[in-house]
């Protein structure tokens, strides 16, 4: 009984380290170097909550991405400070193009701006911008502030008593651009993680309003309605939401890399990054989703952030 | 419904679902490997299959993974996953009386139970259980996490201000980082890698492994197994019989995985721990809590599972997922085109109810399987305590590292480690450290939320209105005068009895 004892606890202790062997197998892969770029798995760091718009994006890159680079992309989220946990992670990663990130602009331009937050926008190696949604006002269907009309008019009887929620710092810059325009009082409600942790609060009337943008009111269309949206015209998916002109504001995604990737790793993200943009099945997602579809090159992505930095960062 | 059930009953479906068992059996069991990480290793190969079977594999994954968990939580103390957290209070006491064969069988058999109540909810009350879940907002779940802290009061050994300070400490670590919703950094001493704060997973690893590690080094001299272990025939029907003398345990456990698990962002950890202060609170004697009650292990075992399938009723009906493994899945359906939510209900309910199907059968796969390796799993603790503790060490060191790939959270893990290994020593229970860790980032962020509604609609608006609200106020404010009128019972009683020796 002894003997056979001795053997099955043997027996498990190999079971126990081949399962080790199997967890740093992997962890192991990641360390090797030299030869072609790329030759192991690419890190995308996800820094907000599934079920947002960069989960979305990085989900509907990922096959396009890992198919043109031919080595896997693996999706890692890293989420907290309405982005800043994220794109901070990113900053201290190591720039050898295994690890890259979703870029939301101008989301990262007004995180970015605290000092402590230890990253800045303007330094990133940008790949490209993919997509771009304008911003738009939600409420849970059957809400008394449906129309633009009725949002005003509540809003100026009750001054800073409806209370609107969005994500981090953005959705209150988002949110202070509109409500300049309409010139009325509120109070924000800041969510941390992303669109996903909102909508079940939209959907439960704990907030009066949200503000995210176009790609989420059409994808939540069922449960909840937008009363207005940025930029000079209506979305096709949106019929009958007013756009508000003056109201400017619009949330761009892309990819980026830790700064000072080397130029040439750049070149073949951009190159697998425009390939995967173009397939027809993720353009298409792309445009019925709200979204307006973009097509850049590395340099192209670094004015956009440039501009994005002038705008919002002061 | 019967359709989503005829599609759950291929052969195939259920051939992969097995597949994510015995995976996830793997996953749970190694701490550090969570179930989201093993979902997410897994999508990839799930493309090869038809959506059902591919969802079903990473649905058997799950449902797996919150059993397993619960076998390094007995056996060496140290949960696999967070949810096992609670399992460990009474069921590594029971492995150390002998009782780890009756402790594994018990979760596993629990963990079948809680799943199939879950599966039962999500395919025949989604719908109204959603609309019920959706009425906590930010002040209802700054509420439950208060509520939840309560159970310190079952946790805390011998001192309530040991188990305070304990809980204190856990919540801070929490806070470390950029704080939610304005951007600051806290507690981060300009060490970088600080601003993503403490990692969980490596925190919780640290508190539970690290000491254990340590104290086996201590005790090498007097002790060279972890206990006495004989493997018993007919012990696994003889568990279920003794699990079964308590339907109404049974029920209330899973009840409260279930509608927990529902809530978007609470999840398996918080369905376990709420579950297991609320069996102490209503069992008749509860003596045996904290040193080898079967009810322990159950409570937490049962509620932890019943969470897993309940959390993606918000996925198939809201489109948001209630878990971070439900996320992942959400992930390999939109990569096929499918939109998870109310569309994806009405345009193929069969699928979505075939998925329900798949971890109910999960289950009881779980259970077939589990109950099979019991006899076997338990002979862990036969590992001569030499190669145990570094084994557990290593296991714990490559944990810590995989959650994020950084060797900053393996600091952390040693860090805290030895900090908890210190402070044991003066009276302090890991458990409450690794309740603030786990409850910090429920109730910060919403604690910051309701404030904000506050400015609009008053505090007292707010936080004191709403039958949710005033439940838990009630609920909170009762367990605290429970807790403090037993000890104060337990105290007189002592000094009697002392006087009486006397």
């Amino acid at each position: 009984m002894k003997t056979q004892n001795k053997y099955l606890s043997r027996g498990l202790l190999g079971v126990v380290a081949g399962a080790v062997l199997a967890v740093s197998g992997g962890t192991a892969m990641a360390g090797a170097h030299g030869g072609k770029y790329p030759n192991k798995p690419i890190t995308f760091i996800v820094p907000y909550s599934p079920g947002g718009g960069s989960d979305q994006q990085a989900r509907r890159l990922q096959p396009g991405l890992e198919k043109a680079l031919g080595v896997k992309v693996r999706i890692v989220y890293k989420t907290g400070g309405g982005g800043a946990v994220g794109f901070g992670e990113l900053w201290r990663s190591k720039a050898d193009g295994y690890t890259i990130s979703n870029v939301v602009v101008p989301n990262i331009v007004i995180a970015g701006k605290k000092a402590s937050v230890g990253f800045k926008a303007g330094k990133f190696s940008y790949i490209g911008m993919t997509e771009r949604a304008v911003g738009a006002l939600m409420v849970p269907k059957g809400s008394k502030l449906k129309t633009l009309k009725d949002f005003i008019a509540a809003a100026k009887a009750n001054p800073g008593k409806i209370t609107v929620a969005g994500v981090g710092s953005t959705g209150k810059v988002n949110m202070a651009a509109l409500g300049s325009i309409l010139n009325i009082k509120y109070t924000y409600v800041p969510v941390s993680g992303g669109v996903g942790k909102m909508i079940p609060m939209l959907l439960g009337k704990h907030v009066d309003a949200g503000m995210t943008a176009s790609n989420h009111a059409v994808k939540h269309k069922a449960s909840l309605d937008a009363v207005v949206v940025a930029g000079s015209k209506q979305i096709p998916a949106l019929t009958n939401v007013p756009n508000e002109s003056k109201w400017e504001y619009m949330t761009t995604w892309g990819v980026m890399a830790p700064p000072g990737t080397p130029a040439d790793r750049v070149k073949v993200l951009s190159a697998a990054l425009l390939k995967a943009t173009r397939a027809p099945s993720v353009a298409k997602a792309i445009s019925n989703g709200g979204y307006e579809n973009m097509y850049q090159t590395p340099a192209e992505a670094a004015a956009y952030i440039a501009a994005a930095v002038k705008k919002f960062g002061n | 419904m019967i359709e989503g059930l005829y599609q759950a009953l291929t052969l195939s479906t259920l051939l992969w679902l097995t597949v994510g068992v015995m995976i996830g059996m793997i996953v749970g069991t190694l701490p550090g490997l969570t179930a989201t990480m093993g979902t997410a290793l897994l999508v990839p190969f799930t493309f090869a299959l038809p959506t059902g079977e591919g969802i079903a594999m990473l649905g058997g994954l799950y449902v797996c993974a919150m059993f397993s968990d619960a076998i390094p939580a007995c056996l060496v103390n140290t949960p696999g996953t967070p949810a096992a957290m609670a399992t460990a209070f009474d069921g590594h006491p029971m492995t150390l009386q002998g009782r780890g064969q009756e402790a594994i069988v018990a979760s596993c058999f629990s963990s079948a139970l809680g799943t199939v109540f879950g599966a039962g909810c999500y395919l025949l009350l989604a719908w109204p259980l959603m609309a019920i879940a959706l009425k906590f907002g930010p002040p209802e779940f700054c509420w439950l996490g208060v509520f939840a802290l309560t159970i310190i009061g079952s946790l805390a050994g011998d001192s309530i201000l040991k188990g305070l300070g304990g809980a204190a400490i856990g919540l801070l670590i929490s806070c470390v980082g950029i704080s939610h919703g304005n951007e600051l950094s806290r507690f981060t001493f300009d060490i970088p890698p600080l601003q993503g704060g403490v990692s969980l997973v490596a925190g919780l690893i640290g508190i539970f492994a690290i000491p254990q590690v340590l104290s086996m080094v201590s005790e090498l001299r007097r002790k060279e197994f972890i206990a006495e272990y004989k493997p018993k025939s007919g012990e696994t029907l003889k568990t279920i019989r003794k699990v079964m003398e308590h339907p109404w345990h049974v029920l209330r456990s899973s009840a409260i995985g279930s509608f927990i698990g529902i809530l978007p962002g609470a999840g398996s950890p918080i369905a376990a721990l709420v579950s297991y202060n609320e069996a102490i609170r209503w069992a008749k004697d509860k003596s045996q809590f904290g040193k080898g009650d079967l009810r322990g292990v159950t409570a937490s075992e049962i509620a932890n599972n019943a969470a897993a399938p309940a959390a993606m009723i918000p996925l198939v009906t809201l489109g948001v997922p209630g878990s971070s493994p439900a996320a992942v899945i959400a992930g390999a359906l939109m990569l096929r085109g499918l939109n998870p939510g109310p569309e994806l209900f009405q345009n193929d309910g069969a699928l979505v109810y075939s998925f329900g199907w798949s971890l109910l059968f999960a289950g009881i796969v779980t259970f077939i399987l589990g109950s099979l390796f019991a006899p076997l799993l338990v002979r862990i603790i036969r590992i001569p305590l030499r190669l145990l503790a570094p084994l557990i060490m290593l296991l714990a060191t490559i944990g810590a590292y995989a959650i994020r790939n950084n060797i900053f959270d393996v600091y952390i893990m040693l860090g805290l480690g030895v900090f908890v290994f210190l402070v044991k020593r003066l009276g302090f229970h890991p458990g409450p450290i690794g309740l603030g860790l786990i409850l910090g980032p429920i109730i910060e962020p919403s604690l910051i939320q309701a404030l904000y509604i506050s400015d609009a609609l008053g505090v007292g608006k707010v936080f004191f209105t709403g039958t949710i609200n005033i439940s838990l106020i009630v609920l909170t404010i009762v367990s605290v005068g429970l807790v403090a009128w037993s000890r104060r019972k337990d105290a007189i009683q002592e000094r009697e009895s002392t006087s009486a020796k006397s």
